[in-house]
């Protein structure tokens, strides 16, 4: 067998399988037909131009981008304390500590949103909003004290020790040295965290009322009423925004590298 | 002054493993002395010490006359390049040497700057990022980092250790013309024999934590006291004397040929002017060198030997 | 390393106790919930769970689905990281890109993509009344082959990704000199490739097996209420019928799924470490 030959058969293969689904979702977005469908019926832009009219889409995008800005930020806000603490010094029980802040990775979305729902609104008159703001943040959490810990693992401690002997405090050194010197990591922390909230439904799936849901989630509701491609086109345009970043990111910082 | 920088009773220890034990050590103002040792000797904890990069369990270190025990590095007055040069690789040559500057807002800053470059010889790479730069050129801007500062103490932590032989060489004149011309304090950190002997005025040859023996090159070359140090200066037969003490004696001091001894030559190698032996004998392995221009014996030959009383050293323990 | 603790520790414990707070406490209750009856502590609730036929179909479903997704997704991983193992260095990095580019991608808008290929007038469907092998659509949709389809497309990548750099860190002439000495490609596989891949290929599989195992999405969308896999099993108990037991039993196996396979994977990762 001419394995040169076989190489791109087995690669086209996977990406059809992996990629094809797109193209034909984005073929169904530009459908001028009513009725989801491929090949489409005609072709035009009018899906695209309705996913931007419509009020709950328009809404829930809102939400799903304050979620996942200002949840990642607050995510980072104690991520990147924690994780200069375990790369920097000995934190009595550090195990411990680094198997709880690594929990919401462990344990299923959909039980987080669940007791959160049961155990902290119902019970304690939590608003759905404040608290789908502490789950994604909780969410967030892990992924940040690890690409951030990276990041700080590669930087050598005697840099900061220099500093100390040149003059500077301890938080001199971190916000003079550390910091500087980890801005790829905390960026990329940032950027994996955003893609994470923006597209995760479980953990919102039991935290959402009405007028507040997040965007997957909104989609997921109007799919199951509607069966028009603006869900397609919208689609679309999220995996293009998806995309578009990481490219970016991968192209400015390498993002790659720390993930 | 006589104790210039000053340690008492100094205990230090990482967890419950004690690196250093009880250690007293009195440095004078401007001298250039060696903390020489193998490695997990304490000699690199001592010197974290004195610069404040480690509190020590018991035990006080004083700096021009201050207790300096509980100060933090920032206010010590200490410079330390170290090993791995630890330069800043987000900030430029030149800013680099500023940094500490900056922190203390002294005037004349770009002045004092070129000025640390020129000690140094690296003017013309003000501009440049410390990851262009040679191993050699960072460790020179490293030194120019911390001298500007003008330190009370200056720390090297393996100065000389990741330079090759030629750069060696030339680092090591640069130290000393530096510590001449400044005048200032010096304290390094080596595991090479060589690279004390060489450069230091007074050699603190340490072991397990504790001080072995303090001296000039000169005395602790010549008269080391115990078998440690003696084969930490290169004598390479150590035995035990018959008043408790030892005697030991460097290859070149062995005589091959004749004498009271017999041996079997194990290994044999030239080394330019001389001949290296290893021999087998009934003291143990014994490295012998003799000039070339003596008798060759060849691997695997009986020879008789002689460990003159005259030439050995004696040493005050064996251990 | 710094030592003063009290500082260490003051860094770390605002992240320590938020995660505490808000995983660890909510969890927590939720998955006593099972244990508590009327008549006090107790494990009855696990029988119940598992004496009702439509959790034990549920049940073996997802470890079913899960497996089959592991398995199938291995097969494929191995071909496909193989060849871009074997790609020239300036389109492997550009191939591997393409391949782990769906992850970037938000899920419901992946599953959503089958929606369009697998639904009743999908494009499938589409091409089967027009070649006239069935008269009217067949159904696709909410069958466990559209899950398992759906579960496929959205956790091959990372096991083609663990395979990819477990081939990378194979020794470079293995292949070409076990050929040398005569072996034939299924002999490669099976005593060059596979030995020196197995960690790869565990990691991958732990990834995709509870992937799988705790998805969401795909279940709800492709399966629906036809084809329930625990996660939906767990959304229906509440929504449906408010039933607390079941969802905490099933939070319990899921979670006791997830953490295994975590500190399976930690174990790999420091035996590697520390090799």
């Amino acid at each position: 067998m001419n394995s040169r030959l076989s190489t791109w058969i087995i690669l086209g293969l996977t990406l059809t399988f992996l990629i094809g689904p797109f193209l034909i979702i984005i073929a169904a977005a530009l459908s001028a037909g009513n009725n989801l469908a491929f090949p489409p019926q005609g072709l035009s832009l009018k899906w695209f131009i309705k996913v931007f009219e419509v009020e709950s889409f328009r809404a829930s995008f809102g939400v799903s981008i304050f979620l996942a800005i200002f949840g990642t930020l607050a995510a980072l806000v104690l991520g990147v304390p924690a994780a200069y603490a375990m790369t920097r010094y000995r934190v009595p029980g550090a195990e411990t500590v680094k198997l709880i802040v690594s929990s919401p990775i462990i344990v299923p979305g959909i039980i987080v949103g669940l007791a959160l729902l049961q155990y902290l609104v119902i019970p304690l008159g939590v608003g759905i909003g404040p608290a789908l703001f502490l789950a994604h943040t909780a969410l967030i959490l892990p992924y940040a004290v690890r690409v951030v810990s990276a990041s700080m693992e590669n930087l050598r401690v005697d840099m900061e020790e220099a500093a100390l002997l040149l003059g500077c405090n301890r938080f001199g050194a971190f916000r003079r040295i550390v910091l500087p010197n980890i801005r790829g990591g905390v960026l990329a922390a940032f950027i994996l965290g955003f893609v994470t909230s923006f597209n995760q439904v479980p953990v919102s799936l039991f935290l959402s009322g009405p007028g507040l849901r997040t965007l997957p989630i909104d989609m997921i509701a109007y799919m199951e009423i509607n069966y028009d491609p603006s869900v397609a086109a919208l689609s679309a345009l999220l995996a293009f925004m998806s995309v578009g970043i990481v490219f970016a990111a991968e192209r400015f910082i390498g993002l790659s590298r720390y993930v | 002054m006589s104790d210039y920088v000053s340690l008492k009773d100094l205990t230090l220890a990482y967890d419950k493993t004690v690196a250093v034990d009880r250690l007293n050590l009195d440095i004078h103002k401007g001298e250039l002395i060696a903390l020489l040792g193998p490695s997990g000797c304490g000699k690199t904890t001592t010197m974290r010490a004195i610069a404040g990069l480690l509190t020590p369990r018991s035990g006080t270190v004083h700096i021009d006359g201050r207790d300096v025990t509980r100060m933090p590095p920032s206010r010590r007055e200490v410079g330390l390049v170290f090993q791995s040069y630890a330069l800043f690789p987000h900030l430029s040559v030149f800013e680099n040497v500023a940094f500490g500057l900056r922190l203390r807002r002294e005037p004349d800053l770009k002045t004092k700057v070129m000025d640390g470059l020129a000690t140094v010889g690296l003017t013309e790479f003000a501009d440049r990022q410390p990851a262009d730069l040679s191993g050699g050129q960072q460790q020179r801007v490293s030194l120019a980092r911390s001298l500007v500062m003008h330190p009370k103490v200056l720390l090297l932590d393996e100065p000389l250790s990741n330079l090759d032989a030629r750069l060696r060489l030339e680092m090591r004149t640069e130290l000393q013309r530096v510590q001449r011309e400044t005048g200032i304090t010096m304290v390094f950190v080596t595991h090479d024999q060589a690279e004390a002997l060489a450069l230091a005025d007074r050699i603190v040859l340490m072991r397990n934590g504790a001080i072995e023996q303090i001296g000039s090159a000169e005395e602790i070359y010549n008269a080391p006291v115990s078998g440690f140090a003696a084969d930490f200066m290169g004598f390479e037969t150590i035995l035990p004397g018959e008043t408790g003490g030892g005697l030991a004696w460097r290859p070149g001091a062995v005589v091959l040929g004749h004498g009271p001894h017999q041996g079997e030559i194990r290994g044999a190698s030239f080394a330019g002017e001389r001949r290296e032996y290893v021999l087998e004998s009934a003291f143990g392995t014994i490295k012998a060198d003799v000039p070339v221009s003596e008798t060759r014996f060849e691997i695997g030959q009986q020879v008789a030997f002689d460990l003159p009383r005259e030439s050995a050293v004696e040493l005050a323990r064996i251990d | 390393m710094f030592e003063n603790r009290a500082i260490g520790l003051a860094l770390v414990l605002p992240a320590a106790i938020f995660a505490a707070a808000l995983f660890l406490l909510p969890v927590g209750i939720l998955l006593s919930e099972a244990f508590q009856t009327e008549s006090g502590w107790s494990v009855s609730a696990y029988g119940e769970f598992f004496a009702s036929p439509r959790n034990q179909t549920v049940f073996f479903r997802t470890l079913k689905l899960a497996s089959l997704v592991a398995g199938v997704s291995a097969v494929i991983g191995y071909a496909a990281a193989f060849a871009i193992v074997n790609l020239p260095a300036s389109s492997r990095g550009r191939m591997f890109g393409l391949v782990t580019l769906p992850l970037m991608i938000s899920p419901v808008a992946r599953t959503y993509a089958w929606l369009v290929i697998l639904g009743r007038t999908g494009f499938v469907n589409k091409i089967l009344v027009d070649l006239g092998i069935t008269e009217t659509p067949i159904r696709i949709l909410f069958t466990e082959t559209a899950v398992f389809i759906g579960l496929l497309q959205l956790f091959l990548p990372l096991m083609i990704i663990s395979l990819v750099s477990a081939m990378e860190n194979m020794p470079r002439d293995a292949v070409p000199a076990a050929r040398i000495l005569g072996a034939n490609w299924l002999q490669v596989f099976v005593r060059v490739i596979l030995p020196l891949t197995r960690e790869g290929l565990v990691i991958g599989g732990t990834l995709v097996f509870t992937g799988s195992m705790t998805a969401y999405i795909t279940p709800a969308i492709l399966g629906g209420s036809k084809v329930l896999m625990l996660e939906t099993l767990l959304y229906q108990r509440v929504t449906v019928a408010n039933d607390f037991v079941s969802a905490s039993v099933i939070a319990m196996i899921l979670i006791v799924m997830s953490f295994s396979a975590n500190l399976l994977l930690k174990r790999l990762a420091t035996a590697r470490k520390s090799r």
